[in-house]
């Protein structure tokens, strides 16, 4: 039977759906996790206090504390009294291997193939128009971002993800650019998991470097291809290593 | 602080202002209508390009009158009513505008942001005045390197910004100085989306002719009239066709083709 637009029930239920959205502390907090995962905040310096982080994210001295108590509480800050004393960046809050894993595991299969398959075909569109926007300083850059085979596993993982964000730039679409960047946050610190296998790291460069050649070439089909292996690369290498578990 | 001439997006030339001289071209065309719009989008990015020029200047002065003490309030006093001014100009192009210290300004290895974008002045890169290592965020970057290393004028883009809006945008930049023969003390720019010169260019475009297009200095498409060319494609000029120059470094062609 056709659905007719009185009908429409599937797309009403999205309409009366509940808005959950992230608290303004919950914000907050992400933008300082944000920043001390590129580097921008790093170990043991000092953070603004209440008052100066209040005015810079213009939010309330309320949600301010509120952010820098439950910053301390998951152990992303640390807290000296004294003259000296304030916020610090805690000293070890890089994205470690056992936090990853502990993700990893916490995720269904199903979960892990569902946003391989939204990263698929977000970083594919892009790949596809970049091939046909693509000039030589852009393809410059993005060789740029091709790790060494033995960078450590954080410096190949966010060059993976900068690698993905610069054939977005490449493509010039605000809109895929942003899609991007919520997808890779999705999948948050997993990806740091496959970056420490050193046969990871060499069949991943040289997709990497596929991928750039055929956007080089003006090749939509083969850019597209290419950006799905990577993909796949890195969900098929997170399925085996949670398989294990079982 | 002393107000400036022409303002961002209101046109610097006046209505019956002579025939352009810098219009080149293998058919090189007299005022006509074609000619006539070619003029008003030039007037529109030029007017964008004085505004900022006069603003340098004026930034560079009042930093000197600090004679030395700059402080982050004070950049932020001096910075934030005339990102004000140009973003909430009813027919203004800024989506977002400020100023970033070079290394140096506010201390050795130090930078400063103080840049602000939309109508309700949402700061941008709130955080980054925290890190000590935030400079080295802005010195590769093109609307930040080029200003500095060569003290002119710069226009980046068409890009996606990733550090302010994510939007697809131009970045008009200018280097400021506090002393004519100083270093650079950092730079002053104004970011104007894809969109809203769209909406501006778009009737005079289509006045030049149907497929025409205004190109960057790299042939990259703006805006274009013809259906078949987008914002960010390449595109070279299908001979016969009129060159006209916009700003320092955009042309319109009055006839392009996608690459």
């Amino acid at each position: 039977m056709l659905l007719s637009p009185k009908d429409a029930s599937r797309s009403l239920a999205a309409v009366f759906t509940p808005i959950k959205s992230r608290g303004l502390v919950d914000e907050v907090c992400g933008r300082i996790e944000q920043a001390v995962e590129t580097g921008l905040l790093t170990s043991g310096q000092r953070l603004p206090n209440e008052t100066e982080l209040a005015a810079a994210l213009g939010v309330s001295a309320v949600t301010a504390r509120e952010a820098l108590s439950q910053l301390r509480a998951s152990g992303i800050i640390r807290t000296a009294r004294g003259r000296s004393g304030g916020s610090f960046i805690a000293d070890n809050v890089l994205p470690s291997r056992e936090r990853a894993l502990a993700q990893l595991h916490g995720l269904s299969r199903l979960q892990i193939r569902d946003l391989a398959l939204h990263y698929q075909a977000i970083a594919a569109a892009c790949a596809g128009v970049a091939a046909r926007r693509s000039d030589a300083a852009d393809i410059a850059t993005l060789r740029s971002f091709i790790p060494a085979m033995d960078d450590d596993p954080l410096s190949w993982r966010l060059a993976l993800s900068e690698f993905l964000l610069e054939v977005a730039a490449i493509a010039r679409s605000a809109r895929l650019a942003r899609e991007l960047i919520r997808l890779q946050a999705d999948l948050g610190t997993l990806t740091l998991l496959p970056c420490a296998d050193a046969g990871y790291r060499g069949r991943t460069t040289l997709l990497l470097e596929d991928v750039a050649a055929a956007i080089e070439a003006h090749q939509p089909g083969a850019s597209e291809t290419g950006v799905k292996a990577l993909i796949s690369a890195t969900t098929d290498w997170l399925l085996t290593e949670q398989a294990k578990r079982y | 602080m002393t107000k400036t001439t022409s303002t961002a997006g209101q046109a610097a030339g006046s209505p019956d202002a002579p025939d352009y001289p810098r219009t080149s071209g293998p058919s090189l065309s007299g005022p006509g209508p074609a000619g006539r719009a070619a003029a008003e989008l030039d007037a529109t990015i030029a007017g964008i390009e004085h505004r900022l020029a006069a603003w340098a200047a004026e930034a560079g002065a009042a930093l000197a009158a600090l004679s030395g003490k700059v402080t982050g309030t004070a950049v932020d006093k001096l910075i934030r009513p005339v990102v004000e001014e140009l973003v909430q100009l009813p027919d203004g192009y800024a989506a977002g505008a400020g100023f970033i210290a070079n290394a140096g300004l506010l201390g050795p290895g130090r930078s400063y942001i103080a840049w602000w974008q939309g109508p309700d002045l949402e700061p941008v890169d709130a955080l980054a005045n925290f890190s000590p290592n935030s400079i080295s965020r802005y010195v590769k970057a093109e609307w930040f390197r080029i200003p500095v290393e060569t003290g002119q004028a710069h226009v980046t883009g068409p890009y996606v910004d990733f550090l302010c809006s994510d939007e697809y945008v131009l970045t008009f930049t200018h280097p400021v100085f506090t002393r004519p023969d100083g270093p650079v003390a950092g730079i002053v720019g104004i970011d104007v989306t894809v969109q809203r010169l769209e909406r501006g260019a778009m009737p005079a475009l289509r006045r030049i002719g149907a497929r025409a297009t205004l190109v960057n200095a790299d042939g990259r498409a703006v805006v274009s009239a013809a259906p078949d060319i987008d914002a960010g494609d390449l595109t070279a000029p299908e001979a016969p066709c009129t060159h006209y120059s916009v700003g320092r470094t955009f042309t319109v062609w009055s006839d392009a083709a996608g690459l």
